[in-house]
């Protein structure tokens, strides 16, 4: 179960490290119309999430601490936000529908929580490798700093 | 702050209670005191403007906050309730606090999620099933933090959620009431229209285009993007010969603006077959109706009049005087359309503009240089149109403005979203901060010429999952549904139809009923008192509330659709229906 929950979440970390990819290919596509992000839509609502919960499941079954099972469940909500701020950064428009200062404001915030993401993801995955190394897992099986003893 | 600013902040403010808890949840969890109650007091300023942005949406309307004030307000309620008190009890160990702070990030996830997914109608199902979710994932959470609760209580728990899991299913999976409308259209006659006048052969196929000095693949009538202009005048019967050379996919023309019988109307599915490669369709019809239109495919639409399958219509009420000329708008591989072109006029002529918008979303078109008038829009004159300065005017997806004006002596010049698409010389003005035309309050106003309505709709448009396709899709929704799931508006032949159009969405959508011109009767409460106006496509931005009617006068299974003609494909399209009439 260790070694799935390491094979998932380095999965996930690939995924988002494509959704970078597909976002570049969205902006440099040309013509630029709304089908130049089909990729990154579809990575970012579908496999995206899959994984995500994927990692989750088997950090659960992993018997991962909770920190490590909650930080593999913050993408979640980090994915739902990153579609909310697409949709909000799109609908941000003046009555042409050119974009407004608030709009583009809102789509660097897509930005920086793709950023915040990954960054999660990455411990996540640094986590499930402490947890898989036989002689620390059976010592200290805690992969991240942990706060004073319960 | 207008409805639409309301409904976006109410979703900010939303994400951020649920963060804000979530992140409390876990602070505590890991034995971060000041950050966990930190973030607390967010998540509890969120819900406190929450509550402000909830009762300003009941105000503007129930549809925008129902789901809001059945759903969200009692599962935020919750979140306070269970998690304030013992927060405030300030426990020994922070981390006791945790299970507590988690639910309410929950409850608001939870409370969210129903807004995103399937906000209206609120349904019980959707609310159960929030709650399903909400018990489930903390009861997770007692295990995962090794803080779990008596048996009692956990059974309790478990209980809670299956059966919220179960009730919710089965209501939300529950077949709504079946269209059961009889479908009784037979096949169409196009003779009766008399002998045609005019005769013109349009043909559908592939090509490639040049656009400002680019080759560009192209879907275009006779090889042409915009295809070629058609002309009538009052009185001939227009005949077009639709020929497909490979169009794979199929062609209609649909005559957008121009109310012919049902037959004619060019709608795959519903008043005729798809044209497919080798095959034809002959359009007849009389031209009794002077104005500007246009026609387009109506066969995969969204892609169809993207890649070029559009041109004008125009019904000229006798021979031209003076200067006449049509400006279809379009975005071709995202290179604008018509060319920009210079053509000098003498002084003292009059000029008539016409100004299409084929592109699915709204476009802002300054002229500069010369007072204008708006004569008409969307095909209908307007009653007593005051001189216009220094104005803009927004077109809606699939609507047409002419402007009139008698040439001065110096250059005039008409800017489309800032870019000069038709001059009589060099016109270098910045018409960015123009204000811009409010229809509704132009021109001199009379009263509607209805008392009463024999039939009345809502269209609520939103976003939403839609589970009944092969794949799950976010769809465009009216009512909660997406197309082909949207029951169909059943009238009677001589009804006064009306049309209360609520959109909650984030985004705007150009509403287009096909078949009729809707007489606006009010937006957002404030009734128009401008002269009549008879559209057949209107902005309903993110908020608006808009009242519309019409005499159902055109018998027939008409499209009811928006003309962002990508929403139209993700689910926003109903039909209206004639009952107990054969369409003809």
């Amino acid at each position: 179960m260790r070694k799935l929950f390491v094979v998932v979440s380095a999965l996930s970390l690939a995924s988002f490290a494509l959704q970078f990819v597909f976002a570049a290919v969205g902006a440099f596509t040309k013509p630029a119309d709304d089908g130049a992000y089909a990729l990154h839509s579809v990575n970012g609502m579908a496999v995206i999430p899959v994984l995500t919960l994927l990692t989750v499941l088997f950090a659960a079954l992993a018997k991962a601490p909770g920190r490590l099972v909650g930080l593999a469940a913050l993408p979640l909500g980090l994915v739902v936000v990153q579609a909310l701020l697409a949709a909000l950064a799109d609908g941000s428009t003046d009555a042409a529908g050119a974009s407004t200062p608030f709009g583009l404001t809102i789509a660097g915030l897509h930005a920086v929580n793709g950023i915040v993401a990954v960054h999660v993801v990455v411990n996540v995955l640094r986590g499930a490798r402490q947890l898989s190394r036989p002689e620390q897992a059976a010592t200290t099986p805690v992969p991240v700093r942990e706060g004073e003893p319960a | 702050m207008s409805t639409g600013s309301l409904l976006a902040a109410d979703l900010v403010i939303a994400v951020l209670a649920a963060a804000a808890w979530l992140g409390g949840g876990a602070a505590s969890a890991a034995r971060r005191r000041p950050l966990a109650r930190g973030l607390a007091a967010v998540a509890l300023l969120a819900t406190l403007a929450r509550a402000v942005t909830i009762a300003a949406l009941a105000r503007a309307g129930w549809w925008f906050a129902a789901e809001k004030v059945l759903i969200a307000a009692p599962l935020s309620l919750a979140a306070v309730a269970v998690a304030g008190p013992r927060l405030l009890r300030a426990p020994a160990d922070i981390r006791s606090v945790a299970v507590p702070l988690l639910f309410a990030g929950y409850a608001d996830s939870g409370a969210l999620l129903v807004t995103v997914l399937h906000g209206y109608p609120a349904s019980a199902g959707a609310g159960l099933l929030a709650v399903a979710g909400v018990v489930g994932a903390t009861a997770v959470s007692w295990r995962l933090l090794g803080a779990p609760p008596s048996r009692t209580v956990s059974r309790a728990a478990v209980a809670v959620a299956v059966a919220a899991l179960l009730t919710g299913t089965g209501l939300a999976a529950a077949p709504a009431a079946a269209p059961g409308v009889p479908h009784e259209h037979g096949p169409g006659d196009a003779r009766t229209a008399g002998e045609p006048t005019r005769r013109v052969t349009l043909t559908a196929g592939t090509a490639t285009v040049r656009v400002s000095g680019r080759d560009v693949a192209a879907w275009a009538f006779d090889g042409q993007v915009p295809g070629p202009e058609l002309t009538a005048t009052v009185g001939d019967v227009l005949e077009v010969k639709l020929r497909n050379r490979d169009i794979a996919r199929g062609v209609t023309l649909h005559w957008h603006g121009y109310d012919v019988p049902n037959s004619q109307d060019g709608v795959p599915g519903v008043t005729q077959a798809a044209v497919l490669p080798g095959q034809e369709f002959v359009y007849r019809f009389r031209a009794d109706q002077a104005g500007t239109y246009w026609y387009h495919t109506h066969a995969v639409s969204d892609v169809g009049v993207r890649m070029g399958l559009y041109g004008v219509l125009v019904v000229r009420p006798g021979p031209v005087t003076g200067v006449d000329v049509t400006v279809p708008v379009h975005t071709l591989a995202g290179l604008p359309l018509p060319a920009a072109r210079t053509e000098p006029v003498a002084a003292g002529t009059p000029v008539r503009l016409r100004l299409v918008n084929t592109d699915s979303t709204t476009h802002r078109y300054a002229l500069a240089g010369t007072p204008f008038r708006v004569a008409a829009i969307d095909g209908s004159d307007l009653h007593g149109p005051t001189p216009l300065v220094d104005t803009a005017v927004l077109i809606p997806a699939g609507g047409r403005y002419d402007l009139v004006f008698t040439a001065p002596a110096t250059p005039v010049a008409l800017f489309v979203d800032g870019r000069a698409a038709h001059s009589t010389g060099p016109v270098s003005t910045a018409t960015g901060g123009w204000p811009v035309l409010d229809p509704l309050t132009y021109g001199a106003g009379s009263p509607v010429p209805w008392s009463r309505f024999d039939r009345e709709f809502t269209l609520v448009l939103d976003r939403g999952l839609d589970l009944h396709g092969l794949l799950p899709r976010y769809a465009h929704t009216v009512n909660g549904a997406a197309d082909p799931d949207i029951p169909p508006q059943v009238v009677r032949l001589g009804d006064i139809v009306k049309f209360t159009i609520v959109n909650r969405s984030q985004t705007v959508h150009p509403w287009h009923l096909h078949g009729h011109h809707v007489l606006v009767l009010s937006r957002n409460g404030q009734p128009a008192t401008g002269s009549r106006l008879w559209l057949d496509s209107f902005d309903v931005r993110p908020g608006d509330v808009w009242e519309v009617a019409f005499q159902a006068d055109n018998p027939g299974m008409w499209a009811n659709h928006c003309h962002n003609l990508k929403h139209a494909d993700a689910g926003m399209t109903l039909h209206l229906m004639y009952l107990g009439q054969r369409n003809r």
